[in-house]
C-alpha cells in the first residue's frame, strides 16, 4: 500500500467524525424532545414528584439540554456509553454487548448463506443467458424477496415446525440448530438481489476486451479466470457484502420478535419505548459507525482488488 | 467457462466471504466468536408491559409479544394430537415470562414482570396463598396491639437464606431500612412502607434509621405504625418488604442481583436477558420445598402458541385473536384452556373537570350506552368478565351487590338530553396507549355504540406509553382507556388508590367527601367484614357518580399441558411454582 492510500484512509476516517457527531446530536435532541422521559416510564403509575425530581437529578436530566449533551460527549470520549436507566446502575455496554454478539453472529451467518447461494445462482443465470432458465431462476428468487418477512415467518413456522416437524422454534443460542430457520429467513430474501448483481457483473466482464486479450495471448484458463474474470466480477460484490452487514442489523427486527431472539433489533425497540436514552443513543451510534466504517472498508477493499481504484497509486503494469 | 474453473471461482468467493466474516466477528464481537451462551448475566430494558395497561381484553393476556401463529397453525395441530412429546418426560416446567424490567432487587420492583421472579426467589414476614389470603411466611405468628398501631412478629427458627444462614429480626430491620434509604431510590417504599413510623423520615433524609422497626431479640420484630392501617399485612406481602442478605448486598452492592440470595422457594440458576430465566428449588424452604426440579421461563416472547403446539413449552398464553379458535371447542387446544382471573380492571376514565364530562349526566349516559356483553360475546366468545362493578370477584371482600350500569340506550339518550351539553356537545377525544396499527376492537365498538345511542362522535387518539403516562399524570386527557392491576388483595387498593381525593393515582380529578370519609373510616377498622361493607358503599357511590366506566375484569388465558399437575388458576402474582409438578408418565 502506498502512502497515497494511507492518506486516503486517514482522510476518510477524519470525515467519519463530523458524521457521527451530527448523528449523535440529532438523536440526542430527538430523544430529549420526545414526550415522556426515562423517569416517567421508570415510575409509571407510582409517579411521585419528589422521587421523580431526585431521579432526574441523579441522571442529570434536570440540567439544560446542551449541558447534558456536552457531558454525554465527554463521557463518550472516555469510552463511557452511559448507564441504562431501566436497569439500575448497569452500564450501557453491559446491556447491549450480548445483543450485539447475537445479531453479529446471525448477521454473518445470513451473509454467508445469502452470498453463498446468490453468487452461484447469479453465475448460473449468466451462463444460461438467453435461455428461459435465466429469467426463471432470478424471478423465482425475487418472489421470496417480495413477500414481507412477517408473512413468511408464520408460514415457515407452520410448515417446518408444525407440519414437517423438522425444527423447533425455541431460541437456544446462536450456535444451536434452532437458529437455522431464522437465519434462512433473514438471508433468503436477499439472494435474488445478490444473484442479479453477480449475473450482470459476469456478463459484463465476459464481454470485456482484456478478457479476450488475456485468452488471445495464450494465458491458461485458470489464470484468466482468477486474475481477470474473478477480480473484476467480484468487485461489485464487495460493495454489496460490505453494505449488507450493517443492513442486517437493522433488518432482523421482525425475525427477532417472532422467534424470540435476543438481538439488537428487539433491544432497540424496547429501549426506545422505555426511553432508555443512553441505550438508544449507543445503538444508533453503533449502527451509524458500522455503516460509515463499512463504506470505508469497501472502498479500501476496492483498492486491493482493482488497481484502477487505488488513489494516488503509481500506475502498475499487469 | 469450464465447470472446473467455475467451481474454483466459487470456492474463491466462499473463502472471501468467510474471511470478511471472521474479520467482522473479531471487530464487532470482541473476538469471542459471537457465542451468546457465555454472555454474562446482565440486564436489558425490555418488557414494555406496564402493570396497569394490559388489562384491556384486546391486549394479549400476559403482555407478552403477541403470538404470531396463524389460524392455519391452529388448524395443523388439530389432526395431529399424537405427536410424541419430550417435554413431559422431565420434572422440569417450561413456561414463558417477560424479561425482568429491572434488576432482581425486591425494593426496585414496581412492575408485574419482575415481581413474578422476585416473589419466588425472595420472601418476607408474610405471604399470600393461592386464594390471596395473608399467610405466615418467615413470621410464624404475630400479635397486634389493641389500638392497631403495633405489630409484633415472631420469626420461625427454621427459615434460612439460600446460603443456609438463618433469617433473624436483624435482617428484617436492615432490609426495611435499606428500602427506605433515599440513596436506593425505591419506587415503592413510600407506597407500601410509608405507614411504618419513621420510614418517611428516612426517605426524606431527616433520620438515619427507621424508628418504627425494632429488634426485640433474634426472633422477634416489632413494627410500629403511624396510624392503624387495616390492610397493613397485605402491604407487607409486596416485594419491597422482603428480606435480603445483608452480607451479600454490602459485599457487592451493584452486582448481587445477578445471583441473589433470598429466602424464597426457588433460587436463580441462570438468567440470560431476553432469552431465558431458570429457577431451581431451595431445598430447605421452610414452607415445603418445590416439587419441580427446575422452572424455565422463556423470555423471548414471539410465537409462543406455535411453540406450545409444537410441544416445546408446557404453558402458553392465548392471544386475544386466537381465543375464538381455542374456545370454539373444536380445537385440540380447547381441553387445555385454563383461564385465571386477575385482580384487574379495564375502564374508561373521564376527566370530571373538563367539558363535557364535568356533567355527571353525560358520564352516566356514556356508561349506559355501551353494550359490554355484546362485545364480549361477539369478539371474545365471552372469554372476559364484564365488570359489573369496580372490585373484581376474586378480591377478598367482593360482594355481588354492587352493580355498574346495564346497557340501556333509551335511558342513555334521555340522560344526555337532560344534560348541560344537550345539543352543544364539544369535540370528544378518547386517548389510549398504543403504538400504531388499528385501534383495539373494543374501543371501536364503544365508538359505534355511542354514535348509535347518543348520536355523539368520539375521536380516537393513540399515544405511546411513555407519553401516555405523562398525560395521565397531568390530567390532560378528556377521556382515556386505562387499566388497574391490584398491588395487594384488598378492596382499598382499587377504591382508595383510584378514587381517593388525595391519591396520586386518581387521574380523573374525582373527589367525593362521602367516599373519602368512608375510606378514612375503613382504613382503621380491625373488623374485615365491616370494613369490606364500607368499601362496597364507597364503590357504589363512585359508580353512581361515574368518573369511570368499568368495562372488563381481566382474565389470563393460558393453555397448560395435561402433564402439568396442580397448575393454580391464579392471575395474581403470588408464589405458586412450588406447588406444581410434572407427571412424567403422561403426555
Amino acid at each position: 500500500m502506498g502512502l497515497g492510500l494511507a492518506g486516503y484512509l486517514v482522510r476518510r476516517l477524519l470525515w467519519a467524525v463530523p458524521v457521527l457527531i451530527a448523528v449523535s446530536m440529532l438523536v440526542f435532541l430527538a430523544l430529549r424532545f420526545t414526550p415522556g422521559d426515562p423517569v416517567d416510564t421508570l415510575l409509571g403509575n407510582r409517579y411521585d414528584e419528589e422521587l421523580a425530581a431526585q431521579l432526574r437529578a441523579r441522571y442529570g436530566y434536570d440540567q439544560p439540554i446542551p449541558v447534558q449533551y456536552v457531558k454525554y460527549v465527554q463521557n463518550l470520549l472516555q469510552g463511557d456509553l452511559g448507564v441504562s436507566t431501566k436497569h439500575v446502575d448497569f452500564s450501557v455496554a453491559e446491556v447491549i454487548l450480548p445483543k450485539i454478539r447475537v445479531s453479529a453472529a446471525m448477521g454473518i451467518m445470513a451473509v454467508v448463506v445469502g452470498f453463498g447461494l446468490g453468487i452461484p445462482i447469479g453465475v448460473f443465470a449468466a451462463r444460461r443467458r438467453g435461455s428461459f432458465l435465466d429469467p426463471l431462476t432470478i424471478g423465482s428468487w425475487l418472489l421470496l424477496d417480495s413477500i414481507p418477512v412477517f408473512v413468511v415467518v408464520p408460514w415457515a413456522m407452520w410448515l417446518f415446525a408444525l407440519t414437517l416437524g423438522w425444527v423447533n422454534l425455541s431460541y437456544g443460542g446462536v450456535f444451536h440448530p434452532n437458529i437455522i430457520l431464522p437465519v434462512l429467513l433473514i438471508s433468503l430474501p436477499g439472494v435474488a438481489g445478490v444473484a442479479r448483481i453477480m449475473r450482470a457483473s459476469i456478463i459484463q466482464v465476459m464481454g470485456e476486451d482484456y478478457l479476450r486479450t488475456a485468452r488471445a495471448k495464450g494465458l491458461r484458463e485458470w489464470t484468466v479466470v482468477t486474475r481477470h474474470l474473478m477480480r473484476n466480477a467480484l468487485l461489485p460484490m464487495i460493495t454489496v457484502i460490505g453494505l449488507a452487514l450493517p443492513g442486517i442489523f437493522a433488518g432482523a427486527l421482525f425475525t427477532e420478535l417472532l422467534f424470540g431472539i435476543p438481538g439488537v433489533g428487539r433491544e432497540y425497540l424496547e429501549a426506545l419505548l422505555a426511553r432508555d436514552y443512553d441505550v438508544v443513543l449507543a445503538l444508533v451510534l453503533f449502527g451509524s459507525a458500522l455503516f460509515v466504517f463499512a463504506n470505508i472498508a469497501v472502498d479500501m477493499a476496492y483498492g486491493f482488488i482493482d488497481p484502477r481504484v487505488r488513489v494516488g497509486a503509481a500506475r502498475e503494469t499487469g | 467457462m469450464s465447470n472446473r474453473t467455475l467451481g474454483l471461482m466459487m470456492g474463491g468467493v466462499v473463502l472471501l466471504i468467510v474471511a470478511v466474516a471472521i474479520v467482522f466477528v473479531f471487530v464487532v464481537a470482541g473476538g469471542d466468536g459471537g457465542d451468546d451462551d457465555t454472555a454474562p448475566v446482565s440486564t436489558d430494558p425490555t418488557a414494555t408491559t406496564d402493570p396497569t395497561a394490559v388489562t384491556d381484553p384486546t391486549e394479549s393476556p400476559a403482555g407478552d409479544g403477541d403470538a404470531a401463529s396463524t389460524p392455519a397453525a391452529t388448524e395443523a395441530a388439530r389432526g395431529d394430537g399424537e405427536r410424541v412429546s419430550g417435554i413431559c418426560g422431565e420434572n422440569r416446567l417450561i413456561t414463558f415470562g417477560s424479561d425482568p424490567a429491572t434488576v432482581l432487587d425486591p425494593i426496585q420492583v414496581g412492575d408485574a414482570d419482575t415481581a413474578v421472579y422476585v416473589t419466588e426467589i425472595f420472601g418476607g414476614l408474610v405471604t399470600l396463598d393461592l386464594d390471596l389470603n395473608v399467610q405466615p411466611d418467615i413470621a410464624e405468628r404475630w400479635e397486634v396491639s389493641d389500638d392497631g398501631m403495633v405489630y409484633t412478629f415472631f420469626l420461625r427458627d427454621d427459615a434460612v437464606f439460600h446460603n443456609g444462614r438463618r433469617v433473624t429480626a436483624e435482617d428484617f430491620k436492615y432490609s426495611f431500612e435499606r428500602a427506605a434509604d433515599p440513596a436506593n431510590f425505591s419506587p415503592t417504599a413510600r407506597d407500601y412502607l410509608g405507614n411504618i413510623a419513621g420510614v418517611l423520615d428516612k426517605l426524606g433524609g431527616s433520620a438515619d434509621e427507621v424508628r418504627g422497626v425494632r429488634v426485640i431479640d433474634e426472633s422477634t420484630l416489632r413494627i410500629e405504625l403511624l396510624r392503624p392501617i387495616s390492610y397493613f399485612l397485605q402491604e407487607l406481602t409486596y416485594t419491597v418488604a422482603f428480606v435480603v442478605d445483608r452480607e451479600q448486598v454490602e459485599d457487592d452492592p451493584r452486582g448481587w442481583t445477578r445471583n441473589p440470595v433470598g429466602t424464597g422457594p426457588f433460587r436463580l440458576k441462570s438468567w440470560r436477558p431476553l432469552e431465558e430465566l431458570v429457577l431451581v428449588p431451595h431445598e430447605r424452604y421452610h414452607l415445603g420445598p418445590p416439587k419441580l426440579d427446575e422452572v424455565v421461563f422463556q423470555l423471548g416472547g414471539g410465537s409462543l402458541l406455535t411453540r406450545f403446539e409444537n410441544d416445546e413449552i408446557h404453558v402458553s398464553p392465548v392471544p386475544a385473536t386466537e381465543l375464538p379458535g381455542v374456545l370454539s371447542g373444536e380445537s385440540d387446544l380447547s381441553d387445555l384452556y385454563r383461564p385465571a382471573p386477575q385482580l384487574s380492571l379495564s375502564y374508561l376514565g373521564m376527566n370530571v373537570n373538563e367539558p363535557p364530562f364535568d356533567d355527571p349526566l353525560v358520564r352516566q349516559a356514556f356508561a349506559l350506552a355501551i353494550n359490554r356483553e355484546a362485545i364480549n360475546e361477539a369478539l371474545y366468545f365471552n372469554a372476559f368478565l364484564v365488570a359489573d362493578g369496580i372490585v373484581p370477584p376474586t378480591m377478598p371482600g367482593y360482594a355481588a351487590d354492587v352493580s355498574s350500569y346495564p346497557y340501556d340506550p333509551e335511558r342513555a339518550a334521555e340522560l344526555l338530553a337532560r344534560s348541560r351539553y344537550a345539543g352543544n356537545m364539544p369535540r370528544i377525544t378518547l386517548t389510549y396507549s398504543g403504538s400504531g396499527g388499528d385501534p383495539p376492537d373494543t374501543l371501536q365498538a364503544y365508538l359505534q355504540q355511542w354514535r348509535d345511542a347518543l348520536g355523539v362522535e368520539v375521536e380516537l387518539e393513540a399515544i405511546e406509553w411513555a407519553a401516555y403516562l405523562r398525560e395521565l399524570r397531568r390530567g390532560t386527557m378528556q377521556m382515556y382507556g386505562a387499566g388497574w392491576i391490584a398491588d395487594y388483595p384488598d378492596p382499598e387498593n382499587f377504591i382508595g388508590k383510584l378514587f381517593g381525593g388525595d391519591s396520586e393515582t386518581n387521574h380523573t380529578g374525582y373527589a367525593s367527601e362521602r367516599v373519602d370519609a368512608l375510606l378514612r373510616e375503613a382504613a382503621i377498622l380491625g373488623d374485615n367484614e365491616r370494613r369490606y361493607q364500607l368499601y362496597r358503599e364507597a364503590e357504589q357511590i363512585v359508580i353512581d357518580d361515574a368518573p369511570v366506566i368499568p368495562t372488563f375484569w381481566g382474565i389470563d388465558h393460558y393453555l397448560v399441558r395435561d402433564c402439568v399437575l396442580n397448575w393454580p388458576d391464579v392471575g395474581t402474582i403470588v408464589p405458586k411454582y412450588r406447588h406444581i409438578e410434572i407427571d412424567t408418565t403422561r403426555e
